[in-house]
Formats: C-alpha cells, structure tokens, sequence
C-alpha cells in the first residue's frame, strides 16, 4: 500500500513523452509516398521520434534499399527522411526490424 | 448482404457498359492474381472487377456467389471454394486458377474470423449439410474443412461424462449455437461492401481523371469534399472536380491505385468501427469527425485528413521565384 502512495507522489511529468514524433502527435510514423516526374517517385518518413538520429538511420536506409536519401527539417513535421524511390515496404519492414516502431505504429499512405 | 440488391444492379449496368481500356485488363488481372496472395487487406470491401475478357459463365458464377446462390449449378464448386477450409488461402486459389476474378474473401487468421467465415451465410450452411449427407464423397474437401463441425454434430455434449473437448471442437459448438439461434446476426456479420469500380483514365501524360467520383460519393454517402480531401491527402498531390463532377488529379494513377486508396477510406471513414456495417453517417461536432452508425447505433471519433509532410519535387527554381 504504502509502495503505491509513493510511486503515486513521484512527480511525473506527463508530457514527457508526449514528444515524440516531432509534429505527429499520436506517435505514428507516416510513411507516404509522392510523384515525381515520369514514373519516379519519393518516399517520405516523418514522425520518428527525435531522439534518434536520422542521419544514421538515413544512412543505414540508403546502405539497404541501394537508393539516395535525405533528411529535411520541416517547421511543422520536425526532421523528415527522404528516400528516392517506392521505398514504403522496404522501410516499414526496415524499421520493425531494427525495432524503431512496431506495426501499429506505422502507417502507410498512398497508393 | 442486405445492400447486396443495390449494388448488384449497379454492377449489371456496368456490365452492360463494358467499357475498359486494355490497361485497365490488364490490371484487374494483375490484381485478381495478387490479391488473394495479401493478406494484408482485412477490410471486406471489393471492387467487382468485369472485364470481357472474363467469360460469360465464370460472370455468372460470380454473380451467383454475390447473390446467396440463385444460381444452383454453380453452386457446389462455389460453395467449396467460399468454405473456409484448414489449408491457407493460397492454396485453395491454386487449385482453382482463375475461376474467380474477384479476390476471395480475407479469410481470417484467428479462429473467431474462421468461425464468422464458416457461417457467412446461413443459407450455405444448411446447404452445405445437406449436400454432405447426399454425396459425402464429392465433398470431400468441404467435410476436411468443416471437420469440426461434422465432429460437432456428431457429438452429443456431455457436461460430466469426463471426455475432454478441444477447443476447436467447442469452438465450432459456439460458433453453431450462435448460427442457430440468430441467423440475421452471421448475415450481417460477413456482409460484403460491393462497390462499383472506380473508372480512371489518363487525362493527357500527367493528369488522371475519376470519372464515376461523384457517384461514389454518392453510394458511400459521403459529401464529395471530404473524400476528395481524403484521395489527395493519401495520394499527395493536388486536384480539383472539374465541369461534368469528374475528379481531375494531378500525376499518374492506375485504377488498381485509386482502388487502395478508397480501400483504406472505406475502413476508416464509412464502415462502422463496432459493427463494420456501412451504415454510417459521417458528421462534424465541434471540430472533430464522428462516425455515427446506423445499424449498431455506436459513435465515434475518425482521425481527421491530414496530408502530412509534402517534400519539394517540383522545380525549386519556380517555388523560389513566386515566393519573391
């Protein structure tokens, strides 16, 4: 009982992790998709969480899918990926596998 | 399945139409190979998919299937093939290559969905037991599939006789209680959403129109200003609804696409998060979206159309030049 009490006066600060996806406030990955000129297209990421840094995962993304990427400060969004190309699977299945969000998490726009 | 009548028609008439481009074939054969082999798609609403290519009785046979089997010769291979039986999906689509242009129902991985599936129509079923006492031998797939319930039916259930049931068996038992005592209840709960394909043409190299927009609104009871907020937030891009109500939209998009697409605003927006019927009526109370159903009476909130971050794909040199 007692234990109880005191973890209830822990001060908590209930927006501590209300941060996360700079900009998506429900915590969810939106992985979208847009067209580009011809039959190219641009794959986006935005919402993952800022504490990570996006240049590695960056990185680790352009090692995998063998494809060109980026990473864009948006005022509204926070940082956002870039990738070149219909990366929409490979990156979800990139980021369950690495463990940066689960399925629920994620969520797939477009086509 | 009550609203099967409404759309059947609709879809009479589109077949009489029969216009698709070569294209547009093309893809409902991609898709109808594909899609049984997703199952990511949980959501029961298909697009018919009528092509002339398709022959006139596999058309038919469809048509019976949608519409609880007036049509009786068709009716035992397509009872076999809409019975959920123990083998994954795949494979009864193997065995049957191409009699079924549209993508079977999802059949549901965990035991609840297979139980609902057993018993999508009550009608099926008595047939379907009838048809094991006449020719068991010719059913020999259905009995493998629905073993539990023959089991079941067999079994008179003894609280204290100390005969341990699995749990597929007492499975199915609920499951049969279930069917008997409220048939409506299973109709209902396997209703298919037919909707009318949406028609999508090339406009030029860049531009795709949705000619039947306006009637898809319509049929999902949805203003076309919200759906159309939905299809260009999901598509990221820019359009507008031209002169003749057709939807113009900026980049390139196959029918197959825009079908997704409508797919996921079907979940989302039209049919009922507690009952899954699409009954609903979509309204706004105090800045937010409220799904309110028809049948079930429940309420609740949709998240609202957000398109997100847009990245800059245009020429920066033009964006740069109005901006001054």
């Amino acid at each position: 009982m007692t234990d109880t009490t005191i973890q209830n006066l822990q001060s908590r600060d209930p927006f501590a992790d209300d941060n996360e996806g700079g900009g998506s406030q429900d915590g969810h990955i939106h992985i979208r998709i847009q067209q580009r000129n011809g039959r190219k297209t641009l794959t986006t990421v935005q919402g993952i969480r800022p504490d990570y840094d996006l240049k590695k995962i960056v990185k680790a993304c352009k090692k995998e899918f063998a494809c060109n990427g980026t990473v864009v400060e948006h005022p509204e969004y926070g940082e956002v990926i870039q990738l070149q190309g219909d990366q929409r699977q490979h990156i979800s299945q990139f980021l369950k596998k690495v463990g940066l969000a689960r399925e629920d998490q994620l969520k797939v726009h477009g086509f | 399945m009550d609203d099967g009548p409404m759309f059947d028609l609709t879809k009479k008439k589109k077949k009489k139409k029969g216009t698709f481009t070569l294209d547009g074939e093309m893809e409902v054969q991609k898709e109808s190979s594909k899609s049984p082999a997703d199952p990511a798609e949980p959501e029961e609403v298909s697009f018919e998919q009528n092509t002339e290519e398709i022959s006139l009785d596999e058309d038919f046979s469809n048509l019976a299937k949608k519409k609880k089997k007036k049509k009786k010769p068709f009716s035992l291979t397509e009872m076999e093939e809409s019975l959920p039986s123990g083998e994954p999906a795949n494979d009864s689509t193997t065995t049957k290559p191409d009699s079924d242009p549209e993508p079977p129902a999802p059949e549901g991985v965990d035991p609840m969905e297979e139980g609902f599936d057993l018993g999508s129509l009550p009608m099926k079923k008595k047939k379907r037991k009838k048809v094991i006492l006449i020719e068991p031998g010719e059913e020999e797939d259905v009995t493998d599939g629905g073993q539990g319930v023959g089991a079941v039916e067999g079994t008179t259930w003894q609280q204290d006789s100390g005969v341990e049931y699995t749990y597929d068996e007492l499975l199915n038992r609920v499951f049969d209680i279930m069917r008997e005592r409220n048939p409506e209840m299973v109709a209902g709960e396997k209703r298919k959403f037919i909707m009318k394909p949406p028609q999508v043409l090339r406009v030029g190299t860049k531009k795709t129109s949705f000619s039947n927009f306006a009637d898809i609104c319509k049929m999902l009871h949805r203003q076309p200003k919200h759906l159309l907020a939905f299809l260009l937030a999901e598509l990221g891009t820019s359009g507008s609804i031209d002169g003749n109500n057709q939807l113009i939209i900026k980049g390139r998009f196959q029918q197959k696409q825009i079908e997704n697409v409508l797919r996921s605003y079907i979940k989302e927006y039209v049919t009922c998060h507690t009952c899954r019927s699409p009954d609903t009526i979509l309204q706004k109370d105090t800045r937010l979206y409220f799904l309110q159903c028809e049948t079930c009476g429940s309420r609740c909130s949709v998240a609202s159309i957000k398109s997100g971050f847009q990245a800059v794909t245009g020429k920066r040199a033009a964006i740069r030049a109005r901006t001054k």
